[in-house]
């Protein structure tokens, strides 16, 4: 009888979930029935170049500097990251009014602004479907007994370096087979001085008795 | 009416309640952007009270055409157990800061600056929210469905029903935006196989017509 390594199993199965949470996704509640949410997944290469892209971003954008920290951490034990972005036009004629305009025909002439993150304005039911298939996924990926958590950080990176295309609004969720769950409690990347001199900075009245007291 | 069979409606009725709650306890836990509080959910399960929102939404899809739906979700919302409604109340106040432009405002502080649509009858949500807090609902929703999924219960998910509710005042003050799920615990969920014109046609209006206009006359021709 073959025996197959722990490390070959665990690879396999990841991968294999993945195509189950991308599943889930595709068939979860969509209102109107409007599944037109893009799903792809995201190779190592491509994950190596979102985590140096959230790198790069720095004091631009701690969080997301923080993210692509974390995805470095991340690679180096089984991960899988799956990426579903839509379009930010209504096809759903509601006229609700959450996207700032009356009427849907408003919302879909009105001027488009690009940005690296996303390009609004974009309809509320496009965003409520996009995240109702994440949490699908993210759900499926909790009953397989996998880590998980949703980024938008490395989602807005994928938009930005075009590893997603033709979409204008997309989340990612992050999938790892490590060890210990890698996600939470993530006291690893800070020191205890500086974690100190950020809660200083920003609390500044948890150590002060006094909140009229003058800065130095 | 048999004692079993009363008994079957007294148990049935105690696992909607237990079941709402199970969802609400999923729908609570499930992921929030940045990992901030911004959700409660709402349980109704009182027949009169989802009676009172289903003719809300009646009166709402009068106001327009797009919102002519909302007269068919108000039939099958009817024959629901319970209902639970999600707002999102960080939405049309507090935005992410994040400067994610979902919203198409390019960052945050144009978002707070500019001006909200009127609370008129023809706007749902006064908008424009913040999107990518209102994705949170999302979330909840699917955790709602999920966990309902999971007990095997029947469930819709309507805005129609989150809307109404808002405009009813039955929600936080601070509530931007709103989605809700419907359940049922019944042999034949009341929110799939629905006939075209189920606001005119649908069990509770042949049940006015076949019986209760009908019977009258036909026992006092034929008694």
């Amino acid at each position: 009888m073959a025996i197959v390594e722990m490390d070959t199993m665990v690879r396999a199965g990841l991968d294999r979930a993945v195509e189950l949470m991308a599943l889930a996704a595709h068939n979860s509640f969509r209102f109107n029935d409007r599944n037109t949410v893009k799903i792809i997944s995201v190779g190592q290469e491509e994950m190596e170049q979102l985590a140096e892209y959230c790198f790069s971003l720095g004091d631009m954008s701690p969080l997301a500097a923080r993210d692509g920290r974390h995805l470095v951490q991340l690679m180096k034990e089984p991960c899988a990251l799956l990426v579903m972005g839509d379009k930010r036009r209504s096809d759903f004629n509601y006229n609700c009014g959450a996207c700032g305009f009356r009427t849907c025909k408003e919302l879909n002439t009105a001027e488009e602004m690009e940005s690296l993150t996303a390009n609004g304005p974009s309809c509320l039911f496009k965003n409520i479907n996009l995240g109702i298939a994440a949490n699908a996924a993210a759900s499926a990926a909790h009953r397989l007994g996998l880590h998980c958590r949703v980024f938008s950080t490395l989602a807005f990176a994928a938009m930005a370096m075009e590893v997603i295309t033709d979409v204008d609004v997309c989340v990612s969720v992050s999938v790892s087979a490590a060890r210990k769950n890698p996600y939470f409690d993530r006291h690893e990347f800070w020191t205890k001085d500086y974690w100190d001199e950020i809660f200083t900075k920003e609390f500044p009245t948890y150590n002060r008795g006094f909140i009229g007291a003058v800065e130095d | 009416m048999e004692r079993s069979i009363k008994q079957y409606e007294t148990d049935r009725k105690e696992a909607v309640r237990i079941a709402a709650r199970l969802m609400l306890a999923s729908g609570t836990t499930t992921p929030r952007v940045g990992g901030v509080g911004e959700c409660t959910i709402h349980i109704v399960d009182d027949e009169c009270d989802i009676e009172d929102i289903c003719q809300k939404m009646e009166d709402m899809a009068d106001i327009k055409k797009s919102w002519a739906f909302f007269r068919r979700d108000a039939a099958m919302v009817r024959d629901a157990d319970a209902v639970l409604i999600g707002p999102s109340l960080r939405s049309l106040t507090d935005p992410a800061d994040i400067n994610c432009n979902m919203c198409g405002k390019l960052v945050c502080e144009y978002l707070k600056d500019e001006e909200k649509l009127p609370a008129d009858p023809e706007v749902a949500f006064t908008g424009p929210l913040c999107t990518f807090r209102a994705a949170n609902i999302a979330y909840a929703v699917d955790g709602m469905v999920s966990q309902a999924r999971n007990l095997g219960i029947d469930y819709g998910v309507y805005w129609s029903v989150g809307a109404a509710a808002l405009r009813m005042g039955l929600l936080p003050r601070a509530t931007g935006f709103a989605l809700a799920v419907a359940i049922s615990i019944t042999e034949k969920s009341p929110f799939r196989d629905i006939p075209l014109k189920y606001h005119e046609i649908n069990q509770r209006t042949m049940n006015d017509r076949m019986i209760n206009r009908l019977w009258p006359q036909f026992r006092s021709i034929y008694s």
